[in-house]
């Protein structure tokens, strides 16, 4: 079955990680990612301006190309584009008067009116694949990795575009129990990260991450997973300068889940791309007997 | 003026000219100002018509040098056309403008100490990332270049692929001059082709080997002996020499190797 | 109503194309050519070339080449006057001041000016139009080195040269030349220039007329743009090279030692004419197309218009090759819109055949390029060519038989540039044919210089376009674009050593230009023209007769 699919930027540069051990496991799944033609960027960040219609332009007109793919359901896998496009889209649904002036100006030859279904992947693997068929595909359970689930703000505000339970999702929860992996809950899932406020403060961004980082390891996690590139950076970033200035600090892996899926689907380490990640899993995926000894995350080869 | 004066002329004005008497009027507006023009001609000719002689403006004169970027529209149309003066043909009642020249960012850089990474290009570029997707470049490049894919394939690290969207880039500014973000694309382009060209595509390993030949003088006695010769020999040598065929594949190996 | 994107008029002559079509691509599958002419049969058939009509030229009466006979448009040029009366411009306030100084702005020029930054020289160049308005931005074939060891070396690479050039051409800069090729291509490889390659990184190579060996290389259909972008923008990346716009040099100055010493410049948009003092001249202004000698129409730049040759010549630089310029064989002629304009000799170097109005081959493709103008014209003058309903005539060139011996979408890959343009004028040339007649394309010969391209005036190096030796008499195709940067690199490194060790400081003085004065006076030439031209004038007579004052051409005060 092919599915449109939105990679987004970073995906096809820092975040290849969470891209590639994405496509290759839905293919293993039996379904095909899809590219959008000639996607362009989702808009990085939704506009709250009312005045500022022009930033809706780019995630509208990516919707618009889906439809000239000719289908009606786009899957995202960064959380930060699901949530522009999906906002984009409501603004679509629900405000006639901007619809139709983006309508004119865009000018891509179709009325868009916000008909096509934005989708997370995990959504896909829940509604579509199912829990349980999942987790009859799996070669390799994760059995005995402690992980703690991350959500961050964007794939559950606000409310009208939530992938989940905004109070308490247990989407990425299922999920990890689906790969045989052990979910560690923790108070903090669903803190902000900081997001883009390490543009224009990232002296602040070990605050914004310690009560994150602190509350799951507490809670006893040995590795965070993750959805967008942009928690990723600033988590990976916290836990750095964390570990100069606290104490006892210990870092941990942060893995997308994209990386934990084809894992344990038997995809091998490769199309995982470990090599990208903030903290190497490499040790604790070895102690866990779910990479052997020999294996490692260089760089295959030519790649830099 | 006699047509007799035309005609001590030299001949392909003569022609061109009395062709100009023939063809039937049409009114143009340049920057306002309406001229009556013969139909048929380009809007450079229009306006050499009219009397201006250009000075910006005008380039190659034949749609690769990017000088004479045009913006024009028709009445009752909100439309705005864009053109080269040296491509496009006048059409009745245009109203016309040329943008010679417009301020554009471009960022220096050590060539070769650059790597094919797409941070080089964000790193050079960070207003690459103000890009809304308003498609204004696309529909203001009269090469008809997807500049906003391009721009895309950009942020997306795609170096390759901007570089072969934008190939028939003439640098007339046209994008720049429309964009939103305030890019420079065509600059961006330009980087991008040539990272592209150095450092993704493979480097030509025969090349390097015929450099180095020529360097170690292979090649020095062969050409002072033809230096010496004399034309009717050359003459002997140029039409006994060997002609890979035309059709002949990459594998091709000429019969005489004496002079390789 | 139009067929194929042509008007109605067309259509029997199309259909005669599309007849003989399938039999002659057969032909081509099968290896089969048109038979090459001999070199005597070649030399007969330039009978019809222009070059050789001598209504076309006369003696010069003044000057180094005092007798030479070259086309009547290259005459009134040189037997005028300067633009300014020497005796008025002020040497004594110099406004820019160089190691180097680069006249022109387009291959040559921008090479000569990185090469010359590289090895230390502070380079100021001063140009016509924009930095990158030329005739190498226009070039579109392809350029040429003998790459590949296995079956080509610089030694073929020379015979294709003299054999192109009548074997007239000068041996020492023709040896240059081919061996310093392939190091030149590899310094445009490294600076991006994006050609052509196989994805193992081998250079696609092919034919041009007069090559024996495929060793044309090109970056699409757009080569010479892609390289002229590329080396302007390495030029912009150099802080030691300032470009001048719109400030052309109408007159060389020399130095109290003899030496040229910098130039006159004159502001276009200020009309101010300002001074220029430098250690070492490089004069690199390109072409003259737009003489239109002998009122043949041209694919050259707006700017091709001799200024070099007029500036050196004046300077004391004899002539040399300047009696033969080169008729491109493939010039539009409908539509009008684009008529002049230039088509690539790749589209026949990939099998594209040349036609008569009776859809029939007459000649191979790949003759050289003046005796397949010269054949072209002959054809014509048969009554074999196309007419026109613009009452021209022309050859068909068969674009179409590209898409079936290579595939479908190769012309609109391949020749993206032609492809474009056309397809705005409603023809498709993957499935119509392309009309075309000789058109002026290339100033053969220029100011005489040697292989290092020294002229016999210390201190004034030349490059491209304007020299005249490598091509002899006749340029192969892909040999100018190779020819502006093995020259350009050179001039550039010699006219830095020159600025380094051999400038010296004296006095400056215009003398050479009063003296010319004089001699054209002595020999009795009363004409009030004045050169360098800078741009050609296209408005009409009926304009003109009411411009009073045109300042541009020269306000002589």
């Amino acid at each position: 079955m092919s599915l449109a699919y939105y990679p987004g930027c970073t995906l096809k540069t820092r975040a290849r990680n969470l891209e590639e051990p994405a496509v290759a496991s839905m293919e293993a799944l039996g379904f095909k990612l899809d590219e959008v033609p000639r996607w362009n960027c989702c808009g990085a960040v939704y506009s709250l301006a009312d005045d500022d219609l022009i930033h809706q332009v780019a995630p509208v007109r990516n919707l618009i190309r889906v439809k000239k793919q000719g289908k009606n359901e786009l899957v995202t896998l960064c959380a930060f584009c699901l949530n522009t496009l999906k906002r984009a889209n409501l603004l679509m649904r629900q405000d006639v008067a901007k619809r139709d002036t983006l309508n004119a100006f865009i000018d891509e030859g179709i009325d868009y009116s916000g008909e096509v279904k934005v989708v997370h992947l995990l959504e896909v693997l829940r509604d579509e694949v199912g829990w349980a068929a999942l987790s009859q595909k799996v070669k390799l359970p994760l059995r005995g990795l402690k992980i703690a689930p991350y959500y961050g703000c964007t794939l559950l505000r606000p409310r009208e575009i939530a992938i989940d339970n905004v109070e308490n999702p247990t989407i990425l929860g299922e999920f990890l129990k689906a790969l045989g992996a052990s979910p560690v809950d923790f108070p903090e899932s669903t803190r902000c990260c900081g997001s883009y406020q390490v543009v224009s403060s990232p002296g602040d961004i070990a605050e914004y991450t310690r009560p994150i980082l602190n509350s799951a390891l507490k809670n006893g996690a040995e590795a965070m997973v993750l959805t967008c590139p942009l928690c990723d950076y600033n988590l990976g970033r916290g836990q750095k300068e964390l570990a100069k200035k606290q104490s006892g600090f210990r870092e941990m892996p942060l893995l997308y889940f994209t990386q934990l899926l084809a894992l344990a689907l038997g995809l091998g380490p490769q199309v995982c791309h470990f090599e990208l990640n903030h903290g190497s899993p490499e040790s604790l995926l070895k102690e866990k007997h779910l990479l052997s000894q020999v294996e490692s995350f260089q760089p295959i080869g030519g790649q830099k | 003026m006699s047509t007799k004066q035309r005609k001590r002329k030299p001949a392909k004005t003569a022609v061109k000219e009395e062709k100009k008497i023939a063809a039937k009027l049409i009114p143009i507006y340049i920057m306002g100002k309406r001229y009556e023009i013969p139909e048929g001609l380009t809007i450079m000719k229009a306006m050499e018509y009219a009397g201006y002689i250009l000075i910006r403006g005008c380039g190659c004169r034949g749609g690769t040098c990017g000088a004479c970027g045009t913006v024009y529209r028709k009445p009752g149309d909100y439309k705005l056309q864009v053109a080269l003066a040296c491509q496009k043909t006048v059409e009745p009642d245009m109203y016309i403008a040329q943008i010679p020249f417009f301020p554009a960012n471009r960022a220096t850089y050590d060539f070769a100490g650059l790597t094919a990474a797409p941070e080089e290009v964000f790193k050079l570029y960070p207003e690459l990332f103000r890009c809304v997707a308003c498609n204004s470049c696309t529909k203001a490049c009269p090469q008809g270049i997807e500049v906003m894919d391009a721009i895309s394939a950009l942020k997306q690290g795609n170096i390759a692929q901007a570089a072969q969207l934008s190939f028939d880039c003439i640098q007339c500014g046209l994008c720049t001059s429309r964009c939103f973000g305030e890019l420079a694309q065509y600059h961006m382009f330009q980087l991008a082709r040539r990272i592209y060209g150095a450092m993704i595509v493979p480097r030509a390993q025969h090349l390097t080997e015929m450099v180095k030949a020529v360097g170690e003088g292979r090649y020095d006695r062969f050409l002072e002996e033809l230096k010496r010769t004399k034309e009717d020999e050359l003459k002997k040598l140029y039409e006994e020499r060997e002609v890979e065929p035309m059709a002949a594949g990459e594998d091709w190996k000429p019969k005489d190797r004496r002079y390789l | 109503m139009s067929y194929l994107g042509y008007p109605d008029f067309f259509e029997p002559y199309i259909k005669k194309v599309e007849q003989t079509r399938p039999a002659r691509i057969e032909k081509r599958k099968k290896g089969e050519e048109f038979p090459f002419m001999s070199l005597q049969e070649r030399q007969d058939m330039l009978r019809y070339h222009p070059d050789y009509k001598e209504e076309g030229r006369r003696e010069i009466k003044v000057g180094p080449s005092k007798g030479y006979r070259i086309a009547h448009e290259f005459v009134d040029l040189l037997e005028a006057k300067s633009r300014v009366d020497p005796n008025k411009v002020d040497l004594s306030r110099v406004d820019y001041e160089a190691d180097v100084l680069v006249i022109g702005g387009g291959g040559a020029a921008t090479v000569a000016a990185l090469i010359a930054e590289e090895n230390g020289a502070q380079v100021l160049v001063a140009t016509k139009l924009r930095h990158g308005d030329s005739n190498t931005m226009m070039a579109e074939g392809g350029i040429q080195a003998a790459t590949k060891r296995e079956k080509d070396s610089p030694y073929y690479h020379y015979l294709d040269v003299l054999g192109g050039g009548h074997f007239k051409n000068d041996p020492d800069i023709v040896a240059a030349f081919v061996k310093q090729a392939p190091d030149a291509l590899q310094w445009l490889e490294r600076l991006g220039v994006m050609f052509t390659k196989f994805p193992d990184g081998r250079l696609g190579a092919m034919h041009g007329g007069g090559t024996c060996r495929k060793r044309m290389h090109y970056c699409a259909d757009l080569s010479g743009m892609e390289i002229m972008r590329t080396v302007r923008d390495e030029a912009r990346n150099r802080k030691n090279i300032k470009v001048l716009e719109f400030s052309p040099a109408v007159e060389l100055i020399l130095n109290e030692h003899g030496q040229c010493a910098g130039a006159v410049l004159y502001n276009m948009e200020t009309e101010e004419y300002l001074v220029a003092r430098a250690k070492a001249v490089i004069l690199a202004t390109g072409g003259s197309g737009r003489l239109h000698v002998q009122g043949f129409m041209t694919t050259n730049h707006y700017g091709a218009t001799a200024d070099g040759i007029v500036l050196g010549y004046r300077a004391g630089v004899p002539l040399s090759f300047l009696h033969t310029v080169q008729y491109h064989p493939t010039g539009v002629v409908f539509p009008e819109q684009i008529e002049g304009w230039l088509i690539t000799e790749r589209f026949r170097s990939e099998g594209a055949d040349v036609l008569n109005v009776n859809g029939e081959k007459f000649v191979n493709e790949r003759e050289p390029r003046d005796v397949e103008s010269a054949r072209f014209i002959k054809e014509c003058l048969d009554g074999k060519g196309v007419p026109t309903p613009t009452g021209k005539v022309g050859i068909w060139l068969d674009s179409p038989m590209l898409d079936i011996l290579h595939g479908e979408g190769r012309v609109r890959t391949a020749f993206v540039g032609k492809w474009k343009v056309y397809y705005r004028l409603g023809i498709d040339i993957s499935r119509a044919p392309m009309l075309v007649y000789p058109t002026l394309h290339y100033q053969n010969g220029g100011l005489k210089d040697n292989a290092e391209c020294e002229t016999g005036l210390p201190g004034l190096y030349v490059a491209g376009e304007v020299t005249g030796g490598l091509h002899g008499e006749n340029r192969l195709m892909g040999n100018s674009l190779m020819d502006i940067v093995v020259f350009g690199r050179i001039a550039g490194k010699n006219a830095t050593v020159f600025a380094r060790e051999k400038a010296r400081d004296g006095e400056l003085t215009l003398k050479h230009v009063k003296a010319y004065h004089k001699e054209l006076k002595e020999a009795g030439i009363v004409a009030d023209r004045v050169a360098p031209m800078l741009l050609p004038d296209y408005t009409t007579a009926e304009v003109k007769e009411k411009q009073l004052t045109v300042s541009y051409l020269g306000t002589l005060r």
